[in-house]
């Protein structure tokens, strides 16, 4: 029914169909496939729509060149301290360079996965558990240093390794535990003493501000009341002078009268006094009456003699003073205590001393 | 059955020929069937002016097609290969391309021509001239497996 020559035309048509099914090559977006032109590697297709020669040329590899994600099974390490800890780790690399990745290595993937494995052993072989638990930058910074210098030939490139777990025996977790308890109940206590030595301190110097405080209040008060008497006996001294100029000024019987005064003042304050009346009376009037003689010859010799004038100031101001305050006017009668009592108020008594002889 | 159903439709069946093929296409994409659907598109549109000549034989058409299926497979190519159909993005999965141009600090010294610099957070083994850690280089050229730097005035 067909002819030979419409059964090449058919066979054209197939053939023309399977030339291109085999000769056009989609490269998608994160591949590359390798070309081989009679087995030998010639040039790498990149994303896109590429033809190939048929017969001559295949595809030999189509590595994907995306970054990837290895998982680093679980493995037991013993660090160097003899401790043995379980890790695991994630690695992500990339193929750089296609043709390498695809001929220089029979399996990536198995290859970097060991690779790692083998220098994880090695690398926290070489630290103790401590640093081990502590450095995992370092640790990965060192993996990553390895590596990827070793895996350089191959076409690609380890971009990181990250340990994901480490983890010691049990035993030792608990341990560390306990460390880690009595670290900080260690640091409660000496923070605890350190708290109530400060406080001891504070409350011996609080103490001791205190008492220097208060010595310093009564040494203060010593000078101030010492400084008040100075000025009680300046002012005493400045009055008795002035009584005495003007007295030296005026007349005797100013004196008298100031004498009188100050002494029935003192009757009368006696008078009132509920104690003391009936057993004073008397003899404070004899006494009254001596001392008032006594005063008027001692002015009256004074003025007759025109002598300094302190020395009557003196002796007219005090007995005024002096008298109510000695309790038994037995020893005023007798000797003229005027005398003995403006020795105890501190004025001047020598002045007196030469009255009461002459008296 | 086959050829007789051919002979009724007459030029209309490689059109559906060629659209049955740009149908697979559209199913499992790979660039191939397309060409020879869009060839039997054309032999079908020539076919329907030729169709009742007697030198337009099925055998013609098939030949016609064969060679039509290459010229447009070929064209086609040359089409997407224009730099107007170059992707925006012509550094995707080119890691060591993207990094030329770049700057960074040496962190370990070029000594006999090797040295390591640190971009994007990972380490890279780097060639160039000796030169002291610390400096600044830019990334010059990638051949393929090596970074190649120069310092930085």
């Amino acid at each position: 029914m067909l002819a030979g020559s419409d059964i090449v035309v058919i066979a054209l048509v197939a053939f023309v169909v399977l030339v291109l099914f085999a000769g056009i090559k989609t490269v998608p977006q994160g591949y590359r496939y390798t070309v081989e032109r009679f087995g030998r590697y010639t040039r790498t297709l990149d994303p896109g729509l590429n033809l190939i020669v048929p017969f001559i040329e295949r595809v030999g590899s189509r590595m994907n060149v995306m970054e990837q994600v290895l998982d680093i099974p679980r493995q037991e390490v013993i660090t160097k301290d003899n401790a043995s800890v379980a890790a695991d780790a994630v690695a992500f690399y990339q193929v750089l360079n296609p043709a390498q990745a695809a001929y220089q290595i029979a399996n990536l993937e198995q290859a970097v996965q060991n690779l790692t494995m083998t220098n994880i052993r090695s690398v926290m072989g070489s630290m103790d558990l401590d640093e081990l638990l502590s450095n995992r930058d370092i640790i990965n910074e060192r993996l990553l240093r390895v590596v990827d210098e070793a895996v350089h030939p191959w076409g690609i490139k380890v971009t990181r390794i990250e340990i994901k777990d480490i983890q010691p025996p049990a035993d030792l977790v608990a341990s560390m535990a306990r460390q880690m308890k009595a670290e900080r109940e260690k640091r409660a206590q000496i923070l605890e003493a350190e708290g109530s030595r400060n406080a001891q301190i504070l409350r011996a110097e609080g103490a001791k501000q205190a008492a220097v405080l208060q010595a310093e209040g009564e040494r203060e008060a010593a000078f101030r009341e010492a400084e008040a008497r100075e000025r009680l006996a300046e002012a005493e001294a400045k009055a008795t002078q002035m009584v005495s100029v003007a007295i030296a000024a005026g007349d005797v019987n100013a004196i008298n009268y100031f004498v009188a005064q100050k002494y029935t003042e003192a009757m009368a304050a006696i008078g009132t006094a509920n104690n003391a009346k009936i057993v004073l009376m008397p003899m404070e009037a004899s006494a009254l009456i001596g001392s008032l003689g006594g005063i008027g010859a001692l002015a009256r010799e004074v003025f007759g003699e025109g002598g300094d004038a302190a020395a009557p100031a003196t002796r007219r101001v005090t007995p005024p003073r002096s008298k109510p305050s000695t309790t038994g006017g037995t020893t005023g009668g007798m000797t003229g205590g005027t005398g003995a009592s403006a020795s105890s108020t501190g004025v001047p008594i020598n002045p007196f001393d030469p009255t009461r002889t002459e008296r | 059955m086959m050829a007789a159903l051919i002979l009724d439709l007459g030029p209309w069946s490689w059109f559906i020929l060629g659209l049955a093929l740009l149908a697979a296409e559209l199913a499992v994409p790979g660039m191939f069937l397309i060409w020879i659907g869009l060839a039997a598109i054309v032999v079908g549109g020539i076919s329907l002016i030729l169709w009742d000549l007697a030198f337009w034989s099925w055998q013609l058409q098939l030949v016609l097609f064969a060679i039509l299926a290459i010229a447009i497979t070929l064209a086609g190519r040359r089409y997407f290969d224009r730099p107007d159909n170059s992707s925006d993005e012509p550094l995707l999965n080119r890691r060591g391309e993207s990094l030329v141009g770049r700057t960074a600090t040496l962190k370990e010294p070029i000594t006999n021509g090797r040295g390591r610099i640190r971009l994007d957070d990972t380490w890279w083994s780097v060639t160039g001239p000796d030169l002291a850690a610390g400096m600044t280089v830019r990334v010059a050229e990638w051949t393929g497996n090596e970074l190649i730097v120069e310092p930085v005035a």
